[in-house]
């Protein structure tokens, strides 16, 4: 094949196309920032009065068992789990993505030392862990945040390394080598910049995992305080009137948790395949 | 020389003995256009016209960039959804009578599927370490090879496990297999006590030829070799090469695209040089290599760049082929050009140039 | 001088490819390697570039000795070796423009402001234009890309020149530019030159001596000349 020509063909089917996960996940941030800003109404108002109504005009998603419009607990509680999300996701990529360029640019003993405790913690399930690290500290939303990220860079640790190790045999990596660059040169210009579109699609698909790991240890009552709106808070307290026959207060918060997730998975995946090079149509001959 | 071959099908170097009376593969005006998402074309391939005769090898050469892979890609409609292609390329039928041939150019996936790839067009990869599943030995690769492509092993498998009868008949088929199997190897000229190895167990020279008898299975009548020979050494080269001289022997029309000089001079009968995407000349390859020589500028600083000869470089480096000029492509390089290359020139006698050398061999 | 003796190398201790091979090449020569592919000439030619610690053996760089392969080689040792590899796709950082390839091992070695007029004189050296300069790899024919990797492999002015196979995947134009480059630097220069290939013919005409493999492997004695 034509270098050239393969060159520029390449190029040419990389159109952005809009994708349903991709106006979701702009749907939900959009919810999320504005909806709080523009609506001066107090999530945490309590309304004795209108306890377990059902979704109505003034209420479209119900009430909860203290009369609280469950509209807008589900966006503050999507605020909370997407705040959650993206920071413990990006702080799990930092660490992860350091930890395991460290590893494997070094290589020898410290990459195995490195990735032995990687694997010692991996052992542990994540949930587990992640209790034992709520359990230090005061409930709030750092703690969770802490929580997450501690339980999370471990995987990114090993794609980054992988990746580095695949790249650190490659000829160019010899001619810098020769041409004088010293390890750390080596690292932060030829290796870093190759892995992190790898680190970056690991973060993104990280989200989804903070989301229900923040989610399941509220519904565990070791996340937030349970006055503060939480999408796991909601569903662990919706537990009684579910079993009462009203399902408002579990299937919102629950689609809350779902939607999401679903469209940055979705988003990912696109993200994916667009980095898979050999998705990329070419004449091979 | 292809432009008048229909009347010289015996055309010196063409293996004598073999009443050819029509080309396998004739391809006529052949362009290939891929639309850039920039706007721009890129033109690979333009206007290529030439045949392939039974028995004989064609050698298209040039250098890597130039369309050679884009063409053979257009002739077994393996281009990306962006490419346009016109002209046409007619397969001669499997009779070889004129009524069943078919255009390569305008027929559907489909029917290149299921009747042209493997079956009438066999492809000799460029590179059969990853042509061959590595998890597979060569042997139930050929196997499978060969019930996709001869349907009557393809009937036994349905029925295989349906009772005694059905299972008894099922072993027979499987010794028919095996030993097809075997036949296939062997005109390869692999090995049959290394069939029941997977591809990294095999070296260099016997994983190229398993892919040849992969290739062979289906008995097309056009083989094509898509740079066979890249990354082998010099021995490897020669032995590569002259197996497929064998099979070219042996009745098989073979189209060879390769960059190596030294393996299209010592198989090929006829040779086509390309260059920014045109065919610049055809030529007899006794002529073209021997003392008389390529008559086109180009391909006389091809020859003179390889280390047995001038071990001189052409000047400069070929065009882009989204950035043509809009004369001769080569004129910017070539020592002959004058103002009269400020136009394309048309191929006259084999040869696309204005200031082509004399044909002293024309004898007719 | 440079002078390999005894190496033993490879990448599984208990299978070496390389087995106790001594290879010399004198200061300004140019020794070709001639072997069939995977025989081990390659490994040979990175443990002579100081890319690849062999197990056993010596190297020794106009004098002396290697203690150190990679980045344990002390930089000067390590610059003294301008090395092309067979293939330019993988050899060249696909993020960098041809511009900053070149330059990379100036700027990696402090020496950034030479840069400029540097590119400049390799890139015509090599016949790379001012607008292939700015393009990326996957923008330019292989043809092109090596003959980036060879002007970044004499951008430091290196004494060795090491080619592993640098023209096996081109045409034979150029090849014949590109060994034409190489020539014309060890001329003006008087660098030495090891390159690693299977083409006779190409190794004959460019090289003072050939060695073949097999006459190499087990042997500790001086290679034999062809």
């Amino acid at each position: 094949m034509a270098e050239t020509v393969s060159g520029t063909a390449r190029r040419a089917p990389r159109v952005p196309r809009p994708s349903v996960s991709g106006a979701l996940v702009a749907a939900v941030v959009l919810v999320a920032l504005l909806v709080p800003a523009l609506v001066p109404l107090d999530e945490q108002a309590v309304d004795l009065g209108a306890r377990l109504r059902p979704p109505s005009w003034s209420h479209p998603f119900g009430t909860d068992e203290v009369g609280r419009d469950l509209l807008l607990r589900c966006v503050y509680g999507l605020r909370v789990s997407l705040l959650v999300g993206v920071v413990a996701a990006f702080a799990a990529t930092v660490v992860g993505t350091a930890v395991g360029a460290l590893a494997g640019a070094l290589g020898g003993w410290a990459d195995r030392v490195v990735m032995r405790v990687v694997d010692l913690c991996s052992s542990v399930p994540h949930l587990l862990l992640g209790i034992f690290v709520v359990a230090m500290f005061r409930p709030g939303v750092w703690p969770v945040i802490v929580s997450v990220a501690f339980t999370h860079w471990l995987s990114t640790a090993r794609i980054v390394r992988a990746e580095v190790l695949s790249l650190r045999s490659r000829p160019y990596i010899d001619a810098a080598v020769a041409g004088g660059s010293s390890r750390w040169r080596v690292t932060v210009r030829h290796l870093l910049p190759g892995v992190l579109p790898q680190a970056g699609l690991a973060a993104v698909l990280m989200v989804p995992h903070a989301i229900w790991h923040e989610s399941a240890l509220s519904f565990l009552g070791l996340g937030l305080p349970t006055h503060q709106a939480s999408l796991g808070n909601m569903v662990q307290a919706a537990r009684g009137s579910l079993l009462a026959g009203d399902w408002w207060p579990t299937l919102f918060p629950g689609l809350f948790i779902i939607v999401p997730t679903l469209a940055v998975a979705g988003l990912a995946a696109t993200w994916r395949d667009r980095l898979n090079p050999r998705r990329r149509s070419e004449p091979t001959l | 020389m292809t432009t008048r071959s229909p009347e010289a099908p015996e055309a010196p170097g063409t293996p004598g003995g073999r009443a050819a009376g029509e080309p396998v593969l004739s391809v006529r005006g052949l362009s290939v256009r891929f639309r850039m998402r920039t706007g721009g074309d890129v033109a690979a391939v333009t206007d290529a016209t030439f045949d392939v005769w039974p028995g004989e090898c064609l050698a298209l050469i040039g250098e890597s960039g130039c369309g050679k892979s884009v063409l053979a890609s257009a002739l077994l409609g393996l281009l990306p959804a962006n490419a346009r292609t016109v002209g046409q390329a007619l397969l001669a039928g499997p009779g070889g009578g004129p009524g069943d041939g078919l255009d390569l150019l305008a027929a559907d996936e489909r029917t290149l599927a299921r009747t042209v790839r493997g079956r009438r067009i066999g492809l000799v990869p460029q590179s059969p370490a990853a042509h061959l599943t590595p998890v597979r030995t060569v042997r139930s690769q050929l196997h499978e090879t060969l019930r996709e492509l001869t349907g009557v092993w393809k009937a036994g498998i349905g029925k295989a496990g349906t009772g005694k009868a059905g299972s008894r008949k099922s072993g027979s088929r499987k010794a028919g297999l095996r030993e097809a199997g075997e036949a296939a190897a062997a005109r390869a000229a692999f090995p049959a006590d290394h069939l029941d190895r997977h591809p990294h167990e095999l070296s260099g020279g016997l994983a190229q030829r398993a892919a040849t008898a992969l290739a062979l299975v289906g008995d097309a009548p056009l083989l094509l070799a898509d740079e066979p020979t890249t990354g082998l050494d010099r021995d490897l080269v020669d032995r590569t090469a002259d197996e497929l001289r064998r099979h070219a022997d042996a009745g098989h029309a073979l189209l060879m695209i390769t960059h190596d000089l030294a393996a299209a001079e010592r198989i090929a009968d006829r040779v086509a040089v390309m260059y920014a995407g045109r065919i610049v000349e055809i030529a007899d390859a006794t002529t073209f290599f021997g003392t008389r020589g390529p008559r086109h500028p180009y391909a006389r600083g091809l020859l003179d760049a390889l280390p047995e000869r001038a071990f001189t470089p052409i000047p400069g480096m070929p065009p882009e082929l989204g950035d043509l000029p809009p004369g001769c492509a080569f004129a910017a390089r070539c020592p002959k050009a004058t103002d009269a290359c400020g136009t394309v020139p048309s191929p006259a006698d084999g040869v696309a140039c204005h200031h082509a050398e004399e044909d002293r061999t024309c004898s007719n | 001088m440079l002078e390999l003796s005894r190496i033993t190398a490879g990448y599984e201790r208990r299978a070496p490819v390389v087995r106790d091979v001594s290879l010399s090449v004198a200061a300004g020569e140019a020794v070709g390697l001639l072997g069939p592919s995977g025989c081990g000439k390659s490994t040979l030619a990175r443990v002579a570039a100081l890319l690849h610690r062999p197990y056993s053996g010596t190297v020794v760089i106009d004098g002396s000795p290697a203690h150190g392969w990679r980045h344990r080689a002390p930089r000067e040792q390590r610059t003294a070796f301008g090395v092309v590899f067979q293939q330019p796709r993988l050899s060249a950082d696909p993020r960098m423009r041809l511009a900053d390839l070149i330059a990379e091992p100036l700027r990696a070695t402090g020496r950034r402001e030479e840069a400029g007029g540097r590119v400049d004189e390799l890139a015509r050296r090599v016949g790379l234009s001012a607008e292939l300069l700015r393009r990326r790899p996957h923008e330019v024919s292989d043809g092109q890309l090596q003959r980036a990797c060879l002007a970044r492999a004499l951008v430091l002015r290196p004494r060795w020149l090491i080619c592993d196979e640098m023209t096996a995947m081109l045409d034979a134009s150029t090849t014949a530019a590109l060994v034409a480059v190489v020539e014309e630097y060890r001329e003006e220069t008087g660098a030495g030159l090891l390159t690693v290939g299977h083409d006779r013919t190409l190794l004959g005409r460019w090289c003072d001596r050939t060695v073949r493999w097999e006459d190499l492997a087990g042997a500790a004695v001086t290679p034999t000349a062809d």
